[in-house]
């Protein structure tokens, strides 16, 4: 019996296909009358609205339990990562001295970047706060009271303010100056009421060498902990990170550096084998220039 | 088919052939080697098959067979011709079939099922890697990983099936076991031993008892040559051999003995006139390997699935490759999703659950005396609709019994049950008395000494049957027979001859104030009838006369109508005065008288049938089976015990009783009337192949009588053209083509020779049909549980793939990695899957019809969607709640998500921010997406609890089933938490396996929707349990 379907020719399969389409003696489409495609449509209609209401149903019942203001968990941000500026594509900052265009995208997004840094700007919207402290601002009773954000001017970055600088960051004399942060983690007490402060090397010798002299603003790399704690974009609406600007002096041109950054915090671990991110940031810098 | 029918069944017994026709044989048969080269075996094969045996050298004198085979019977052949013919036939053995090679069969399990798509998962994860790796060194070995992983499944699942497979054992083992080592030839003038390997055709051997016969020879003198043909013909009894051609038929006539058959006793001179593969055995052998093994319906049906869920993943990768492409994904991200799509549609750890499931199935049916060689045949024998049975020992309890006594005009039946502790007819009658002295005395059977703690009817006796069944019945009814023939000394005695067709002895009596000596006769009746004068009445002897004689012939002919054996027993007793104590009787000369004896009764003997087996047979036609005796046996002796068991029911007629019963020609009855026929061998060798289909498909309750083995397979062919999966039992030799044709071959245990056992998928240990009965009742039932064990296992497959279509379509964080998938098939659905094998069934499933092979599927429209569309969608619901979660509550609220994915995925984005605010570096984000998988694998594993329960029944609710009536189920559910557990929390550390700690609360977000699909399925089968044939049920119900 198993010959007899292997025999079938191309003919016959064409047929049987044609009639599975349209039967016209049991006028059946795709194996089903009208009438029964009708009604499974319908049966589907019906249960596929069912279902929708039910998942719709569970989402918002499941949501009503989050809040909006802070995450109901942060299991995965006990460590906060540090980020560079400019972000480039592949964490690669590259000044060609030749090309106006290599740098001028970096100083564009530094730029906007650095606009709610604006002297103007903080004065307006934030708080003057006490150095060295933490500026907690507990609800008080009140629910969700907003909350205000410390002061941190474009002007203590110094010479990477970018301020009536000729240089643009340094971009066009091959001295540019590159933005550290640290990730915003909401309720984070970072340094733990120790003062902390970011530091650069070059990760291999050869790079240590490579990278020649730097300088860092606020002096030392220092951020203070009046920044802390964060309190979620919800409340803390003008929230502005703490940055340290590092200017370097001397980069040995036409070699990629490989630079290291890490924050030195009591409660901050720098060494985490899986992620790079994890208190520290690795990025690599190339001044092309023509000798 | 069509025309392959007519060759094949119109060839005949060759047998009237002249000689003159040997040259254009030879002919045909270089023609037939040609076609051999095109690659015709099967077809040649199964022509020499149908045609028994075009042999005629049995009807040659010896002249002619010297002519023939330019030999010498006197002198042999010479050396040289010998190694001539040797050099040109080959050597005189059995070819072994040819094998596809082991390593072939390992490759072809690699590529079998889902292997294939498995594979091509692989590979595409291999040359992903290798495009990643040329454009970035550093690329991640993620890819590699999990090619790796898919081939070590593929290679894993291919190494089982190909165990299971490598377990079925080879048919042609058992014939060269019986291939004879040595024989003695004639050659040069000169009797030398050779090896039989060596004999050429017309070689001159000499056999003696004991000997196997080395090739098939034609007898040229023969001294008391017995020989034992049961390996070819299944007829136990010795056949003589001599010289003399007696029979049209060369199986039948006496001067042909055939290659691996056993000499007896005596002598035998013989030529060659086979050997090797063109012997009888040879060809059956040949036949049973080419008939070859027919794919069993489950394979077709696995295949058939296995083709709609490839074809399911194929096309839906294949449009989400286009999508993606389309949605412009790179190709290379496009071929990782691809890969992705069919890893989750393909249920990988299925195919090992139904192997699993078969073989626990089996191992069941094996403790009821059902031994499953092959695994599959285990469901064919759930879907069987007609079972061929032999009658003698599947059927009857194969040893002849007492079931009819006649005496004082009075016909007594007697107990013909296994045990048969109690005879209950009236024995108080003085002519019962004489009977049992007769039955006793005449008798030269014997208890084999030594065996007295054994049960009387389980005592070894030595002599032929029907000696056995009486002496097994006097002394059930009085006790010690031995010591009651001590009593009465045997003083002479004829033994039984076919030319005397009686047994006389004569005895002391025991009385010993009767000296008169005791003739005791027994034989056929008609023949014992004929010498007897009187009879005894009440113990009384009584001249015969006409109303007694006519009474006598009733009785025999009614009994004689029951298919019984018929004993006539007669004595007298000698006069004192013309035989005194010391007068010498002497059986040469008949010295005393053998006529006007006195007529005491009448015994039939009948094979009983076994006393489970009419239960069985009424079983079988409520579960829609038709059961068809096929058996050697005459036509009236088959028929009574086909009425006996009810394989032909009380109140159904063959077309003969109609024409008896209307008093008319049997041409003039109408055939459908008649529901019962009994088919003569003889007439089905005349019939045309739509003749035969024409009695299977008018008559439901068929027995074939007097056929050869040979014409059992056209019988199964006959069947299988209806459409019906056949079951045959067999035992002999010959049988073995039959067995192998058929959709599953039932060997006996007991009777079955070896080459039977090996033919057949199955072997009765117990010889008894009852035990088929089990068997079918276990099959259907696998074939339940095999639909709902399937259904379990696809319906997490929407599942895991739905996460991948919405992945990339809606652009958010993979919710399920590929190797979490195959955690879920391979790991925690497994033991569940099995555990439904140990489901019991809904309702009695012995009272519905055999499936239909074509229309009643194992996996049918309605299975895959209701799988797929309903509970599947249902399923992934619950798995994107228990998704969603994780990510709102950890700091990404579901809108945030759509179209992340680029951001998400990117190394060199280390804060990117969720819905508050936060920054999250890339590791942060992956650790995130592992606990996206392990809390949607735990969604799938709790909403498979669900399913694991609704699947228990497909009609019933699932408290009428009992929740706890199967204990496996819950130990398969105790086995999907337990490595649930172990996966998030022991390996939640090691990153490859991409699992993580979940906190306790996520173990529970799926778990209303495990509710609505037991509340759904429960609404579902009520509707279909309330509303039957409605439209609900016809597309609800799978």
């Amino acid at each position: 019996m198993v010959n007899e379907k292997e025999k079938k020719t191309g003919g016959q399969v064409l047929e049987e296909w044609k009639e599975f389409v349209w039967n016209p003696r049991t006028h059946e489409f795709m194996g089903r009358t009208g009438t029964s495609w009708a009604f499974i449509l319908l049966f589907y209609l019906v249960f596929y609205g069912f279902l929708t209401a039910l998942f719709t149903l569970t989402m918002w019942v499941m949501l009503q339990t989050v809040s909006d203001h802070i995450p109901t968990y942060q299991d995965q941000l006990a460590t906060p990562g540090l980020m560079i500026r400019p972000k480039t594509e592949n964490l690669e900052v590259l000044v060609n001295l030749s090309d106006t265009k290599s740098w001028n995208q970096h100083v564009q997004i530094l730029d906007k970047f650095l606009e709610p840094y604006n002297d103007s700007v903080q004065a307006q919207k934030n708080d003057v706060c006490r150095p060295g402290h933490y500026y907690e601002q507990p609800d008080n009773g009140v629910l969700n009271y907003p909350k205000r954000a410390c002061q941190f001017n474009r002007t203590q970055l110094g010479d990477c303010s970018g301020l009536s600088d000729p240089t643009h960051y340094g971009y066009s004399t091959g001295q540019p100056c590159v933005f550290i942060k640290m990730n915003r983690v909401i309720n984070f007490y970072a340094g733990a009421n120790q003062s902390m402060n970011v530091t650069c090397v070059g990760k291999r010798n050869e790079d240590a060498k490579n990278l020649g002299d730097f300088t860092m603003f606020p002096a030392n790399g220092n951020i203070d902990l009046m920044y802390f704690p964060y309190y979620g974009k919800k409340f803390h609406v003008n929230y502005t990170q703490p940055l340290v600007a590092v200017k370097f002096m001397n980069v040995t041109p036409n070699v990629e550096v490989n630079v290291e950054c890490r924050i030195n915090a009591v409660n901050i671990a720098t060494n985490d084998e899986r992620d790079k991110f994890a208190g520290r940031v690795a990025f690599k810098l190339r001044i092309i220039k023509k000798t | 088919m069509g025309k392959k029918k007519s060759e094949v069944y119109s060839v005949e017994v060759n047998g009237i052939k002249d000689i003159e026709t040997t040259d254009e044989r030879d002919g045909k048969e270089e023609y037939r080697g040609l076609k051999n080269h095109l690659g015709y075996k099967k077809d040649h094969q199964k022509e020499e098959l149908k045609k028994e045996l075009d042999l005629d050298d049995h009807k040659l004198n010896t002249k002619e067979l010297e002519d023939k085979y330019g030999t010498n019977t006197i002198r042999g052949l010479t050396s040289t011709k010998a190694a001539e013919i040797l050099a040109q036939d080959g050597p005189n053995a059995l070819s072994p079939p040819k094998e596809t090679s082991e390593i072939i069969k390992f490759l072809k399990q690699m590529v079998g099922g889902f292997s294939i798509l498995l594979w091509a998962g692989a590979v595409l994860c291999w040359i992903a890697y290798g495009i990643q790796f040329s454009e970035d060194k550093s690329a991640s070995l993620d890819n590699v990983y999990l090619g790796v992983v898919l081939a070590v499944v593929v290679i894993l699942t291919g190494i089982f099936a190909y165990y299971q497979e490598a377990k079925s054992t080879n048919i042609i083992a058992s014939f060269s076991k019986m291939i004879p080592r040595q024989a003695l030839v004639i050659r040069d003038g000169e009797k030398r031993e050779i090896p039989a390997e060596q004999l050429v055709v017309g070689d001159i051997v000499e056999i003696k008892g004991g000997d196997q016969i080395p090739a098939d020879i034609r007898i040229l003198a023969s001294h008391g040559c017995k020989v034992d043909n049961s390996s070819l013909t299944g007829e136990s009894e010795p056949q003589s051999r001599s010289c003399d051609f007696t029979h049209e038929n060369p199986l039948e006539t006496k001067n042909i003995g055939f290659y691996s058959t056993t000499c007896l006793e005596g002598t035998a001179t013989g030529m060659v006139i086979n050997t090797g593969d063109r012997t009888i055995i040879g060809r059956i052998a040949s036949l049973a390997s080419g008939v070859g093994n027919e794919k069993t319906p489950i394979a077709i049906e696995i295949e058939h699935f296995v083709h709609i869920v490839a074809g399911v993943a194929v096309s839906i990768g294949v449009i989400f490759f286009i999508i993606s492409v389309s949605m412009k994904y790179a190709v290379l991200q496009s071929v990782i999703f691809l890969i992705g799509i069919i890893v989750a549609n393909v249920p990988e750890g299925l195919l090992a659950a139904v192997t699993v499931s078969l073989s626990l199935t089996a191992k069941r049916m094996a403790k009821k005396n059902c031994l499953v060689k092959n695994l599959e045949a285990v469901e064919t024998l759930g879907s069987t609709s007609i079972i061929c049975s032999d009658k003698t020992g599947t059927l009857t309890q194969n040893r002849m019994t007492v079931a009819h006594l006649w005496f004082d005009n009075q016909i007594y039946q007697a107990d013909t049950s296994e045990d048969q502790n109690a005879q209950i007819f009236d024995q108080s009658s003085a002519t019962w008395a004489s009977l049992s002295k007769i039955v006793t005395l005449c008798n030269r059977a014997e208890f084999r000494p030594g065996q007295e703690s054994v049960p009387i009817m389980k005592k070894i006796i030595v002599g032929d049957a029907s000696e056995t069944a009486l002496l097994k019945f006097s002394e059930v009814i009085m006790g010690d027979v031995m010591e009651r023939r001590k009593r009465n000394r045997k003083v002479a005695e004829i033994p039984f001859n076919s030319t005397n067709k009686f047994q006389l002895s004569i005895h002391e009596t025991e009385d010993p104030n009767d000296k008169r000596f005791l003739l005791v006769m027994k034989g056929a009746p008609e023949r014992i009838l004929e010498k007897c004068s009187t009879i005894m009445i009440h113990g009384h002897e009584q001249p015969l006369d006409e109303s007694t004689a006519e009474a006598f012939q009733t009785a025999y002919m009614e009994l004689g109508g029951l298919g019984e054996r018929v004993l006539g027993f007669c004595h007298l007793y000698l006069p004192e005065d013309e035989f005194p104590d010391t007068y010498p009787f002497d059986v040469e000369t008949v010295n005393f008288p053998t006529s006007d004896l006195c007529f005491v009764g009448l015994l039939s003997l009948i094979d009983p049938p076994r006393s489970t087996v009419p239960d069985a047979v009424t079983k079988c036609r409520s579960a829609g089976i038709k059961v068809i005796m096929v058996t050697g046996d005459h036509p009236i002796t088959a028929k009574a015990i086909a009425r006996s068991v009810g394989i032909i029911s009380a109140n159904s007629e063959t077309v003969e009783d109609i024409a008896n019963r209307l008093n008319v020609p049997v041409e003039q009855v109408n055939k459908t009337e008649a529901k019962a026929a009994v088919v003569n061998g003889m007439e089905l060798k005349e019939m045309s192949p739509e003749q035969l289909d024409e009695v299977l498909v008018n008559h439901t309750e068929i027995v074939f009588a007097r056929t050869s083995p040979q014409q059992k397979l056209i019988i199964v062919e006959g069947c299988q053209r209806q459409d019906a999966v056949v079951a045959v039992t067999g035992d002999g030799v010959n049988d073995s083509p039959a067995l192998k044709k058929a959709d599953i071959g039932i060997a006996m245990g007991i009777a079955g020779s070896d080459a039977a056992k090996n033919a057949a998928d199955m072997v009765l240990l117990d010889d008894n049909f009852a035990s088929i009965v089990t068997g079918i009742e276990e099959g259907r039932l696998i074939f339940d549980n095999l639909k709902k064990i399937i259904a379990f296992t696809l319906t997490k497959n929407i599942a895991e793939l739905c996460p991948f279509l919405i992945f990339i379509i809606a652009g958010i964080p993979l919710p399920i990695g590929t190797i979490t998938i195959l955690f879920i098939d391979l790991g925690t659905d497994v033991i569940p899957s099995i555990a439904l094998a140990y489901e019991k069934a809904e309702s009695d499933i012995m009272n519905r019809k055999p499936r239909h092979k074509k229309k009643d599927r194992l996996v049918n429209q309605q299975l895959a969607l209701y799988s797929y569309l309903h509970i599947g969608i249902l399923q992934s619901l619950g798995g994107f709640l228990a998704y969603f979660t994780v990510y709102a509550e950890q700091g990404f609220k579901p809108a945030s998500l759509v179209f992340l994915r680029s951001e998400w995925e990117d190394d060199y984005i280390n804060d990117l921010e969720d819905s508050y605010g936060q920054e999250w570096t890339r590791y942060q984000r992956e650790y995130l997406e592992w606990t996206g998988y392990t809390a949607f694998f735990v969604a799938i594993m709790v909403q498979q609890i669900a399913d694991l329960i609704i699947r228990k029944t497909r009609r019933n609710s699932i408290f009428q089933q009992g929740l706890f009536r199967n204990k496996v189920i819950w130990l398969g559910i105790a086995s999907q938490i337990i490595i649930a557990l172990i996966l998030s929390f022991g390996f939640g550390s090691i990153t490859a396996l991409n699992f993580t700690t979940l906190r306790v609360q996520y173990w529970f977000v799926a778990v209303p929707y495990a509710v609505v699909i037991w509340l759904y399925d429960e609404f579902r089968k009520l509707l279909i349990r309330r509303y039957p044939g409605s439209w609900w049920d016809k597309n609800m119900y799978y």
